[in-house]
């Protein structure tokens, strides 16, 4: 066993775990104001990565300047996804609503490359490719930045949910009733939620786009995202955070320790079989609040 | 009559509808051979089909705009088939209603579903760079041409030019990375064949389709201290394995891939970054070469050409130039053989199985087709990336074709069996 490419893998895995964790803080944030899973956010990655690179080739514009247009873009985009598609399905049962997540995921993924051409784009932040060597271990530059990046965003959220608006979008999410009827506004509310959703995608779109490109395959982060946030509760920025941890370290050691031993093809199959042993054995995740009704 | 919305918007996208529509029935006196180009444009080879067909249409329309061949202008008839094979078979079949004598389904997948059909047909399917490698045994498959060298030749090319370089490979190791699908698990038998004649170590690294984050993989292959890396992959994932090659320090100019490494992709990994990688090149690359020196100035000036102008010479434009340049050769060949037809399948067959030593001008390797040899000869050449373009490393060659054609025949003899 060659325990320094285990700790490599594992040192990396965490900068990964954490980049993933970024696209899964965005199925949170909604899913703590509206109680609905997000399928879609995928896709708003990948759309992020798309008008960040939209912007910066349509305007020439360095990609570091774009980022904050296509953040600002991103806001609105997700607030209207709220305004024009979501504030329809008031009264419809939940999962209608979740499927309409679906469709547009489903939708997204076809419609930007049709729009901007299926080659891949590259986006480049200006990280140096060079390694850096700690003796022995390698760590990917690239991956070290993005998943410091992702924490910080992150912690930024964590932040967020104790200000005031924070508390007043954890207020909707206990009870929408009972906020409308103290005054809040509660499809301002989710909108914002949509809104900020769509710039922690925004955020994690370039991160990856930058270490693999644009194209459609953005949206697979979704697949991802779904296995840390459940794993972590799905109303639990910290749980998304461990768990980020949690399966961006067991997919790479998988891929050290299970692929020379299967023949490959063992990173992928993690993240779902964490989804269902998540499911099966704690279905609230690490840090999910459970919810008890009394009759 | 009150006009509904509902009723103005159908009406609308009918009208929208009927004037995209291409009237595609050639009447009988028109002097026209069809070929058809169902191809994915939208679903997963899209990293690939747009400037491939642009490059078929643009030769196709550099020949006719010089008045064709024997008086007979070539239609293409190309729609989407988007990888799907309901689709793709109703595209075949309504190309087969229409008199088309040769098919080019750019689809490993839509190539092996067709074959049964194709050959009862007795219709030409091109499978240039897709398709089953065993069909370059023209014995069992007569109507199959994949016209290029598979990923059997391809790899083994790749080997024989590793042990050009460093004299003799024993005890050398080889790292093959491979997105784990068909496709990327292909050359495997081959590789491990020829480690075994010459005595080199070879490891596998697998990486899950498409290939978007492979960062647990090359640190193994780092690791493993190779002498060579072969990565097979397309799309996306090969860009993020060259990526990823370069972020682990492996050194670029023992770096080699297939035929699916293009400009394009050195665009989104960056041209200086990847400066030093090497390629299996089937065809002369840019746009130096006189036939696409010619396609410029005959159909891109007068506003002939099939998509963007920066598009031309990429490589893979240029692989579209050299599949329909030698779809081409074979009608020409047809028609000295049979000057009177009837035009159909068999008589473009015995055109296609005729040429011999065709070039281009030197834009492709000397190909050779017989009844017995599809794959034209098998040669290539190795190019390394210089920061702007694809230089040859290498002239035109070929080798361990032994190895190859053995495993040709291997798998050839059992789809004769068993039509597997």
């Amino acid at each position: 066993m060659d325990y320094i490419l285990l700790t490599e893998l594992a040192i990396n895995g965490v900068f990964v775990g954490l980049m993933y964790a970024l696209v899964a803080v965005g199925i949170v944030l909604i899913y703590k104001t509206s109680g609905l899973a997000n399928l879609a956010q995928g896709a708003l990655a990948m759309m992020g990565g798309y008008a960040t690179w939209a912007v910066a080739s349509y305007f020439g514009m360095p990609v570091w300047g774009a980022i904050p247009i296509a953040i600002v873009l991103m806001f609105l985009v997700g607030a209207l996804i709220e305004r024009l598609a979501l504030r329809r399905m008031i009264g419809q049962p939940v999962i209608m609503v979740i499927m309409l997540t679906l469709g547009l995921e489903i939708m997204l993924r076809g419609l930007l490359p049709g729009i901007f051409g299926s080659a891949v784009k590259r986006l480049d932040l200006g990280i140096p490719n060079a390694p850096i060597f700690l003796g022995d271990f390698l760590i990917n530059r690239s991956i070290l930045i993005g998943g410091t990046i992702s924490l910080a965003m992150i912690c930024v959220a964590l932040v967020f949910f104790n200000s005031k608006l924070g508390v007043m979008m954890r207020a909707v999410s206990d009870d929408q009733t009972a906020s409308w009827s103290v005054g809040i506004r509660v499809e301002r509310a989710i909108a914002i939620a949509w809104g900020l959703s769509s710039v922690m995608a925004t955020v994690a779109g370039v991160l990856w786009g930058a270490t693999q490109g644009i194209d459609w395959s953005l949206s697979l982060l979704l697949i991802k995202a779904l296995a840390i946030a459940i794993l972590g509760g799905l109303d639990s920025i910290p749980g998304v955070l461990i768990a980020g941890v949690i399966v961006g370290v067991a997919e790479s050691l998988a891929s050290g320790i299970l692929d020379p031993l299967v023949g490959g093809g063992t990173r992928d199959i993690v993240a779902s079989v964490i989804i269902l042993l998540t499911l099966l054995v704690k279905p609230h995740g690490l840090f999910g609040r459970e919810h008890i009704e009394r009759v | 009559m009150e006009i509904s919305r509902r009723s103005l918007l159908a009406g609308a996208a009918a009208a929208a509808l009927a004037s995209n529509v291409k009237i595609g029935v050639a009447s009988a006196q028109e002097k026209v051979i069809r070929f058809a180009m169902p191809q994915d444009f939208t679903r997963i080879y899209t990293f690939v089909t747009a400037e491939y067909s642009q490059g078929q249409r643009d030769y196709i329309s550099l020949i006719n705009g010089r008045g064709g061949i024997n008086g007979y202008t070539i239609a293409l008839d190309v729609s989407d088939h988007g990888n799907d094979l309901p689709r793709a078979i109703e595209a075949y079949e309504r190309a087969k209603t229409q008199g088309a004598v040769l098919v080019d389904p750019l689809s490993t997948p839509v190539a092996r579903a067709l074959v049964p059909r194709v050959l009862q047909d007795k219709i030409n399917m091109v499978t240039a760079f897709s398709g089953r490698s065993d069909a370059a045994d023209g014995t069992v498959f007569p109507y199959i041409f994949p016209l290029s060298p598979n990923y059997w030749t391809q790899a083994a090319l790749l080997i024989d030019f590793f042990r050009q370089k460093d004299g003799d490979l024993k005890g050398k190791k080889i790292c093959f990375v491979h997105i784990d699908t068909p496709f990327g698990k292909e050359p495997l038998p081959i590789v491990e064949k020829l480690g075994q004649k010459f005595g080199f170590e070879l490891q596998a690294f697998p990486y899950t389709p498409p290939g978007n984050d492979q960062s647990a993989i090359w640190p193994q292959v780092r690791r493993a201290r190779p002498d060579w890396v072969m990565f097979w992959g397309a799309g996306v994932g090969q860009t993020v394995a060259l990526t990823e090659a370069i972020r682990n320090g492996l050194p670029m100019d023992r770096v080699s891939s297939s035929v699916w490494l293009s400009q394009s992709d050195m665009d989104v990994v960056g041209r200086d970054q990847a400066v030093g990688v090497l390629k299996f090149d089937p065809c002369e690359s840019g746009r130096e070469p006189k036939v696409i020196q010619d396609i410029l100035k005959e159909v891109l000036q007068p506003g002939k050409g099939a998509g963007p102008e920066d598009k031309v010479g990429t490589n893979y434009y240029n692989y579209g130039v050299m599949l329909a340049s030698v779809m081409v050769e074979g009608v020409r060949m047809a028609f000295e053989k049979n000057p009177n037809g009837p035009i159909d399948g068999p008589w473009l067959n015995q055109g296609l199985v005729s040429i011999k030593d065709f070039t281009l001008d030197g834009f492709i390797p000397p190909t050779t087709v017989t009844p017995e040899d599809h794959q034209g000869g098998g040669m290539g050449r190795v190019s390394r990336w210089d920061g702007e373009k694809f230089v040859p490393e290498t002239d035109w060659f070929t080798a361990n074709q032994d190895v190859v054609w053995e495993e040709i025949k291997k798998y050839s003899q059992e789809f004769a069996k068993t039509g597997k």
